[in-house]
């Protein structure tokens, strides 16, 4: 809990300065509210917000829900198949180099302003990060690992049980944290473009009424989503590989 | 010379029961990239049953390469592997190997890593319970069962790793230059170590490294390769008498034998 005091400081301090600064330099307050004002919105219209925030949340779990569902079995297949990868990774990479974004018009024709495009636009996203991250992982056995494996016999299966997925999993966490930063890019923008309701809605709305307050209040709300789902990974990941290096290089004792 | 007379004249009294190893003609080459990598050529080799051969030769002659074929993780290019007087076509049942690095799972305990290898041959963890402590006991690791693999050592790490090769009670134990990241101190007394545990055991051993010392302390009979491409120069035989300790460094046998395999070693490398 100690560790929390840091980050709380910088915050404190942050605030102090937003504060001051409008004071000082007379900021308009439709160009910049005092922080006073975004947490009276936020306490105020709490009701509002949180249904906003709700729809946006499951957007970004949805989409991120079905890069996972898609992004590790498609590594698999990649992993153990030299004909997949070969055939399916050039698409991919070049999948990736386009501008995912630029989709969403076209998303939102095709399939309206329902759930659907929101989950499509957050996957598209959303997934890379997870497919490639699983694929370095699946492939980070070392020789003599594989030799190891290869002399007790271990069949497809078991190689997989006991030696690969253990050892992608470290990666695997690495690009879930990337992955769920992303899908919640992805659902705002996917609201952007086509939407009547969730946080991106709201933004949007909020700056053609020139209304900084709720835009101030919606990206607390955004920064709150973040860091919940990020650290929820973070705590799974702690549950799950406590082994792994960096987690314990971060809890472990200092060497002097 | 004497190799060659001391392989032929052995090859016809030899049986498959008491020939643990056998490789007659045996040849390697790699394609790595359309050119030829010839790794090792016209290797003969017997390992009698019981017996603590080392193998020495420079960085490159193609030792691991021996090692795998003979644990059967790779095929031949000619000739042919026997072990126990069966042909080698995959990895055997009867072999455990101890690697250069001791590629624990991270994820295990020191026992759990140990019962990977009952796991992945389905060897069944409750009835080898006795024998996995029998082992942590024999390698000194008594007290760190339940260790995770980053708490300990590098060469209480290589102990986990010799357990781990025991543990299926295999006939053949390879050690691909097992102590050679360890410090000189820790390589000591592993050596005396091993030799203690190979005395209780009676493993057939193939021990591959590159220090000469360490060869001639451990084995009955020293191979010396030289390189490019991988042959076998000579077979030292070491007779010392068992168990060796640190006066064996100051026997005069140990030396003879010290000298002959280092000349051997750097005849060859004047010929290159
Ligand atoms: N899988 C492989 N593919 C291609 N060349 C290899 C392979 N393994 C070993 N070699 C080559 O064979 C030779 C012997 O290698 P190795 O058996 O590892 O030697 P040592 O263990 O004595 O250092 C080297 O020239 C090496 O480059
Ligand atoms: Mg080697």
């Amino acid at each position: 809990m100690r560790n929390a005091i840091y980050p709380a400081l910088t915050a404190v301090i942050l605030v102090g300065a937003w504060y001051l600064a409008v004071l000082f330099f007379e900021v308009p307050r439709y160009l910049l509210p005092l922080p006073g004002e975004v947490v009276t919105r936020l306490i105020e219209d709490r009701d509002f917000l949180l249904r906003h925030g709700w729809v946006t949340t499951y957007e970004t779990l949805g989409g991120f829900a079905l890069s996972i569902v898609i992004g590790i079995p498609l590594a698999l297949l990649i992993v153990s198949s030299s004909t997949i990868d070969r055939a399916l990774m050039p698409w991919i990479v070049l999948s990736q180099t386009f501008p995912k974004i630029a989709l969403a018009p076209l998303i939102v024709v095709w399939f309206g302003l329902g759930l659907v495009p929101k989950l499509i636009v957050t996957f598209l996203v959303a997934f890379f990060p997870i497919l490639i991250s699983t694929i370095v992982g699946l492939r980070s056995m070392e020789r003599d690992m594989d030799e190891l494996r290869l002399s007790m016999r271990a069949s497809v299966w078991q190689t997989f049980w006991y030696f690969r997925l253990p050892l992608a999993l470290p990666s695997l966490f690495a690009g879930l944290k990337v992955s769920v930063a992303f899908a919640a890019v992805g659902a705002v923008i996917a609201e952007w473009v086509g939407a009547n309701e969730g946080l991106g809605y709201l933004l949007l709305t909020a700056n053609a009424n020139l209304d900084t307050p709720l835009l101030f209040a919606v990206l607390v709300l955004l920064m709150v989503l973040g860091m919940v789902l990020y650290h929820a990974i973070e705590m799974l990941e702690r549950l799950l590989i406590p082994w792994h290096a960096t987690i314990r290089l971060k809890t472990g004792q200092p060497s002097f | 010379m004497t190799a060659m007379t001391d392989v032929c004249l052995r090859r016809p009294l030899q049986r498959p029961s008491d020939a643990a190893i056998a490789l007659t003609g045996v040849g390697k080459t790699f394609l790595p990239s359309g050119s030829e990598v010839v790794a090792l050529t016209d290797i003969d080799l017997t390992v009698g049953d019981g017996e603590f051969v080392a193998i020495v030769g420079s960085s490159g002659c193609g030792k691991s390469t021996l090692l795998r074929l003979i644990a059967g993780l790779m095929p031949v290019s000619t000739g042919r592997v026997e072990v126990k007087g069966h042909r080698v076509s995959g990895p055997d049942p009867g072999v455990g190997i101890v690697f250069q690095t001791p590629v624990l799972l991270p994820w295990r305990t020191v026992r759990r890593n140990i019962e990977l290898q009952l796991d992945v041959r389905r060897l069944g963890r409750s009835q080898h319970g006795k024998e996995v402590d029998r082992l942590i006991a024999l390698t000194g690791l008594a007290g760190f069962e339940n260790s995770m693999p980053y708490e300990l050592s590098g060469g209480m790490q290589q102990r986990v790793a010799l357990c781990r090769a025991l543990i299926h009670n295999p006939d053949l134990l390879l050690m691909d230059e097992p102590f050679g990241a360890l410090d000189a101190l820790t390589r000591e007394q592993m050596n005396a170590e091993l030799q203690r545990i190979w005395m209780e055991t009676r493993k057939t051993v193939v021990f591959i490294t590159h220090s000469i010392m360490e060869a001639a302390f451990l084995a009955d009979r020293v191979v010396v390769m030289t390189p490019r491409p991988g042959k076998i120069r000579e077979i030292v035989p070491i007779d010392l008498p068992r168990p060796r300790t640190f006066e064996t460094f100051r026997n005069p046998v140990f030396h003879e034998a010290c000298d002959r395999i280092r000349s051997l070693m750097s005849a060859s490398g004047l010929m290159e």
